[in-house]
């Protein structure tokens, strides 16, 4: 199933597509046996001894054995750990109901919060928006966020600040833009300096020294979902002559 | 203990008893419920009957009038059926706007009569582009338990069988019609269509006949619409697991045979109630 | 758009477009001949209280005619693709959520139900939906001499004595979905069923096409 899987790497895979564990592979006597393991990520399932496919997209693989489909998806489905941004819709208690773009909405407790005690709340209010981390997302329970790691640091996340703007993209463009490397982020430092805080739930907010250079990169942001790294750095460097 | 088992665990209640080919109400896998009909139940209707699967109960009645037959076709009656599903059948239909449910079932209704062509629709014509008859089939569910294609089908063959006209002249000279309700006829039905449902249990077990704890249990409905003369008038699946064209084979046996039996039943009736007049 | 002709088995032009709305989280048109209609899904999302369901999700399947408003031939059309997508999507994964399909007819010249079921599966798959199979429909009309037509144009279907539409799944090649109209006999049936099996092989692989086309930039 290993080397089925490895040979596709990089092709477009669709749902119903599977692979099944091949039992008449050799066993060499030189080499240690070694248990095959595999790490399916989002849009591979187990069924028995077979790996079904159950979403369309690109196969992509991160060594030593771990396989996922790539899927331009743009509906948000929370997964536990992930950053996002969210908007602050109601206080209920000592939990804030957060909308973060998925089926349902997420909450916050109170003391999710750095510094924050039963005495101390943090100065939270409707229609805020946070950057905050999630703790609990299952299918089954209500999604769970919260603006501190495990050390109780707030680490970059909270509450955000005055001005700026929050825009969306696909999911796709926000995990190229998160990747390490990633070339549309450094296409993007070369052109402004700005502060860029990106959830992977689609939202990005841009703040940069003037109102007119946050509209400029909001929008390229935005069109470059659609582009090959060719037009993209088409676009920029256009942007970079032009209009300023 | 038995009750407790089957609401906890409903699936598995059934399971149990499909493990030894046999279902909760003590039938076999193809087997139908006791199937009972009584014809003109209604006598302001025109037709009517009244069909019993188990615990499913149809009503029919028609109601003939007379009407201008359409432009497009002018030698043509027409028949509209309605399937109503009323509060009173079952605590999941609500009153108001008919649901899903009951326009899938009044379509599916509309087709088969267009399909199988029971009656044809010529035979309703009395004068081409003036006059014609409309017949309204009017089924009404008594009671829900499952099955409700199956019992509609019969109520409405049975009605049609048993609807007999009224004599219409066209007067010559005030070109008005003049309806002779002594003179009375019987519709000529041409072909006798018969629906069997299946439901499809853990996408492989399938059963004839489904109760509605059943329907809402299994993966796929089916509905076979066979004729006497064993042609095919609908095969009607609307989703559900997918089925193999050998699984369908079976499926169309077990609809030829039940054909003959409910054209043996409402001959059977209709012979009877000739007698007592 | 591609051309495609086996010998004996003739299907119209087809064509298919992905993602070409913008507020939808997926969407497709897709064209068959004359017959166009595009797909919109929304989801998974938050779900009405009334709808919710506790282990799966809530699938709406809405469909929008030409012209006029919906009436109870597209609520038994409806009630076919639902049941369809139902039966091919891993809802289970999404429970008390809700997903909503819009099928909205932009020309209908014949195989109309095919065509909401090819758009349908097409707008699912762009949106990211859990699937466990794909599914195709094809269409296959009987004429008067008894012959078989595959993806028959309104003029065809009307001389046609029996219709019948299928949808098939992308794994077993099995029946999904059937509904006819007319009267046919058992044999006709299976000799139809072994055609638009054959078809779908074609749509399969138009699936696999258009769905490269799409991702060609993020190889």
């Amino acid at each position: 199933m290993f080397s089925a899987l490895q040979d596709r790497v990089g092709q477009i895979l669709l749902p119903g597509d599977e692979f099944c564990s091949d039992t008449d592979d050799t066993i060499s006597l030189s080499e240690p046996v070694k248990s095959e393991k595999l790490v399916c990520g989002p849009g591979l399932r187990r069924s028995g001894a077979r790996l079904l496919v159950c979403k369309s997209g690109v196969l992509r693989h991160k060594p030593p054995n771990v396989f996922w489909i790539d899927c331009q998806q743009r509906r948000y489905v929370p997964a536990r750990g992930e950053t996002v941004i969210g908007i602050v819709t109601a206080k209920s208690g000592d939990v804030f109901k957060v909308d973060v773009g998925g089926s349902e909405q997420a909450s916050l407790s109170y003391l999710a919060f750095e510094g924050a005690t039963k005495r101390n709340r943090p100065n939270v209010q409707v229609g805020d928006l946070l950057f905050a981390q999630f703790i609990v997302a299952n299918k089954d329970m209500e999604p769970e966020l919260a603006c501190i790691d495990s050390s109780g640091r707030a680490s970059g996340m909270g509450v955000f600040g005055g001005g700026g703007l929050l825009f969306r993209v696909s999911l796709g463009l926000v995990r190229r833009l998160l990747a390490p490397n990633s070339d549309v982020r450094s296409d993007l430092e070369q052109l402004f300096p700005c502060e860029l805080v990106v959830g992977l739930n689609g939202r990005v907010w841009v703040k940069a020294a003037s109102i007119q250079q946050t509209l400029i990169v909001a929008n390229l942001l935005q069109s470059s979902d659609a582009m090959t790294a060719t037009q993209r750095r088409q676009l920029f460097a256009k942007v970079q002559q032009g209009a300023l | 203990m038995a009750a407790g088992f089957k609401t906890a665990e409903p699936l598995e209640y059934h399971r149990s008893f499909l493990k030894e080919n046999c279902r909760p109400d003590g039938r076999e896998l193809s087997e139908f419920r006791t199937t009972t009909l009584n014809i003109d139940s209604i006598s302001t209707a025109d037709g009517s009957a009244l069909v019993k699967y188990g615990n499913t109960t149809v009503i029919c009645g028609i109601k003939a009038e007379l009407t201008n037959p359409t432009v497009e076709a002018p030698g043509k009656g027409y028949v509209v059926p309605n399937v109503d599903l009323p509060p009173l059948c079952s605590s999941r239909f609500r009153p108001g706007p008919p649901g899903e449910l009951a326009q899938a079932a009044s379509q599916f209704i509309a087709d088969i009569i267009e399909s199988s062509e029971v009656i044809q629709p010529e035979d309703l014509c009395i004068e081409r582009g003036k006059l014609c008859w409309v017949l309204y089939c009017d089924l009404m569910c008594l009671d829900y338990d499952g099955n409700l294609l199956d019992a509609c089908v019969v109520a409405l063959l049975a009605a049609l069988k048993n609807t007999k006209l009224p004599e219409v002249t066209v007067n010559k000279e005030t070109s008005l019609p003049q309806v002779n309700v002594d003179q009375r006829h019987s519709l000529n039905i041409h072909r006798h269509p018969v629906a069997t449902s299946f439901s499809i249990f853990d996408d492989s077990i399938l059963m004839v006949d489904p109760t509605d704890e059943e329907e809402s249990l299994a993966t796929a409905q089916l509905t076979v619409v066979t004729d006497e003369e064993e042609r095919l008038c609908c095969l009607h699946k609307p989703g559900g697991t997918a089925m193999s064209g050998e699984k369908l084979q079976e499926c169309m046996s077990r609809a030829t045979v039940r054909q003959r039996e409910i054209q043996k039943l409402i001959n059977k009736v209709i012979h009877s109630v000739n007698m007592e007049k | 758009m591609e051309a495609c002709s086996i010998s004996n088995l003739k299907l119209r032009e087809f064509g298919c477009e992905q993602s070409l709305l913008s507020r939808p989280d997926g969407s497709a048109s897709f064209i068959q001949g004359d017959t166009s209609v595009c797909a919109g899904v929304y989801g998974p999302a938050e779900v009405k209280v009334s709808k919710e369901i506790y282990d799966r999700a809530t699938l709406e399947v809405l469909i929008q005619p030409k012209v006029g408003l919906a009436g109870v031939r597209e609520r038994s059309q409806e009630q076919c693709v639902r049941e369809t997508c139902e039966a091919s999507l891993l809802l289970s994964l999404h429970p008390r959520s809700s997903l909503t399909l819009v099928l909205q007819v932009i020309h209908d010249d014949g195989s109309l139900l095919s065509c909401f079921l090819n758009a349908a599966c097409m707008a699912l798959m762009d949106a990211g939906l859990p699937m466990s199979c794909l599914f195709c429909g094809v269409t296959c009309a009987i004429s008067a001499d008894g012959q078989i037509v595959t993806d028959p144009t309104a003029a065809q279907e009307k001389e046609s004595r029996a219709l019948m539409t299928f949808a098939i799944d992308s794994t077993e090649r099995n029946i999904l979905m059937s509904s006819t109209k007319g009267s046919f006999s058992v044999h006709e049936l299976q000799q139809c069923i072994v055609v638009s099996q054959k078809a779908s092989e074609k749509m399969f692989q138009f699936y696999r096409d258009s769905v490269k086309r799409r991702y060609s930039k993020y190889l």
